[in-house]
């Protein structure tokens, strides 16, 4: 759907590119993420794909075409949830999602769109009167209301209490599930790891890795099984390499004689991935 | 441009005109105008009255759209706008529009207040005339001054500073305090004297010269120039900055 070759970008008051020629794909009907520490240049990513920032170097096509060549019509295709909240505070929130609502020709269904948020029994309120978590779930109301092909969602998550973030991200799926694309970037790894179908990682304005979270978790996590069990009232733990588990009598035998506490894959979190192949963490960076 | 979403836009600003209490200052302005002006005497009147309209429709148009613009700042509305099908030029126009419109209600209501209270006589076809000309012409530049303003206290403060340099030179002349000959070609090219002069003409006692049809074809060309060359160029490296990029 966007395909992105050695993309470069600076910023007219910079010396040096924000963006240093990155290049991937983001395919039809997935959920692709952009993970990094902030100041990475995600969001500089997401503003140029979504054609607000031009003076760009490297190409960008849109379902084959230059993104360049298309004019305001493209954003009948777009929805974009920005990670502010970017509403009309003194209108009620109806009054704010009627307004663009008849700036497009595709309109959604707003009353389960909202309901979707649980925002319908506030939508004759202020959105000044709104907490951040509600002007949030509003953004992303505001993303869909024109049935978008191509969603984009910047830390989707940030600021919202963790029941309604599942619900946003339950959304995000049922919205993928539906046919659409979704580009997301996000520096919460719970976020990436339960929505992306594919996820980059960006550090400084070049792009470490690609591949899908389970990918990621299989070629850098370690192939091992902890085995935790009780011995003379204590918790021992032993490790034993995946391969040929089935045939280490070691490992046989404690399972038949111990009393097993726990069993884990030596699976390592995408946070762990993400230190390991690019060297920075993800929560130290300053905004 | 889509001659609808221009509509929805304009529709769009003149309801956030309203909620914002935009439209609220500009009547209590209009009615403080009005009870100023009713008890003056009648001679008072006839200069002070073409005066004050010049004032809402130039130095108002510029402060009223400067408001628009830092509330747009604040909320950061403006990158939402800017993912819209919605083109550049449809946005700077419907706040150009919208904010005539709501300039000329205000205006409207001063004169009608005049016409009711002290029987002065107009040209209600040049009167609106003028005062949308001149409206829509400081709008487009109170747009531009809006893009180098850090602030709204910024914007006020220039504003005193553009209003003091362009407004007494005209006032000075129109009281007879300079009295120079020349200096009503020096003046002709100021766009106050020039809203001044289309703004008289819809008086009914006013006498047409080629100084009205000059600052009528000034303001024209003007609003046309400052929209197109200075205004749009500039609006989406503006709205960029806006939004937090």
């Amino acid at each position: 759907m966007y395909k992105v070759d050695n993309l470069k970008y600076k910023y007219p008051n910079n010396k040096e590119d924000v963006i240093k020629g990155i290049s991937f794909e983001i395919k039809e009907g997935e959920i692709f993420g952009f993970l990094g520490p902030s100041g990475a240049g995600k969001s500089t990513t997401q503003k140029i794909l979504i054609k607000i920032l031009e003076d760009y170097r490297g190409t960008i096509t849109y379902n084959g075409k230059d993104v360049k060549t298309f004019g305001n019509d493209f954003y009948e295709d777009i929805g974009v949830s920005f990670e502010m909240p970017i509403h009309f505070s003194k209108m009620t929130a109806m009054e704010n999602i009627n307004f663009f609502l008849k700036l497009y020709k595709r309109n959604a269904d707003v009353e389960a769109l909202m309901k979707r948020v649980g925002l319908w029994e506030s939508r004759d309120k202020m959105v000044g009167e709104f907490s951040k978590g509600m002007k949030i779930r509003l953004n992303i109301v505001r993303a869909l209301l024109n049935e978008p092909k191509m969603l984009f969602l910047d830390e989707p998550t940030n600021g919202i209490d963790p029941a309604n973030a599942k619900v946003l991200k339950d959304l995000v799926k049922e919205f993928r599930d539906a046919g659409g694309t979704v580009f997301i970037t996000s520096h919460i790894m719970s976020d990436i790891d339960q929505l992306c179908d594919r996820v980059a990682f960006i550090v400084d304005g070049e792009i470490k890795e690609i591949d899908s979270p389970r990918n990621l978790k299989i070629r850098y996590g370690k192939r091992s099984l902890k085995l935790e069990y009780k011995e003379g009232g204590q918790t021992i733990a032993k490790e034993f390499p995946m391969d040929n588990v089935g045939k280490n009598e070691e490992f046989l035998t404690l399972l038949k004689t111990k009393e097993i506490e726990t069993i884990h894959s030596g699976e390592t979190t995408l946070e762990d991935i993400f230190i390991k192949v690019t060297g920075v963490g993800l929560r130290d960076e300053s905004e | 441009m889509n001659p609808n979403r221009v509509l929805v836009l304009v529709k769009g600003e003149l309801i956030r005109l309203n909620k914002y209490n935009v439209f609220a200052i500009s009547i209590l302005l209009a009615l403080i105008w009005g009870v100023m002006l009713y008890f003056v005497n009648n001679d008072i009147l006839k200069a002070l009255l073409p005066m004050i309209l010049l004032i809402d429709a130039s130095m108002m148009s510029i402060m009223y759209i400067g408001a628009i613009m830092f509330f747009e700042k604040n909320e950061s509305t403006i990158s939402t706008m800017l993912v819209t099908p919605s083109s550049n030029p449809e946005l700077v126009l419907s706040k150009v529009l919208a904010n005539t419109i709501h300039n000329l209600f205000s205006s409207i209501l001063i004169i009608i207040a005049f016409v009711l209270l002290k029987h002065i006589e107009l040209n209600y076809l040049m009167m609106l005339l003028g005062i949308i000309l001149t409206t829509a012409f400081f709008t487009i530049l109170g747009f531009y001054m809006a893009y180098f303003q850090k602030n709204f206290t910024g914007m006020l403060v220039n504003l005193m500073i553009f209003s003091f340099a362009l407004l007494v030179p005209t006032v000075l002349y129109e009281v007879n305090v300079i009295k120079a000959d020349w200096f009503q070609y020096v003046l002709i090219f100021n766009p106050i004297q020039a809203g001044s002069e289309l703004i008289s003409g819809g008086f009914k006692a006013y006498a047409f010269e080629w100084q009205y049809y000059f600052s009528l074809l000034y303001l024209l060309i003007g609003s046309i120039f400052v929209y197109r060359f200075l205004v749009l160029p500039k609006f989406h490296d503006y709205a960029i900055r806006q939004s937090g990029v």
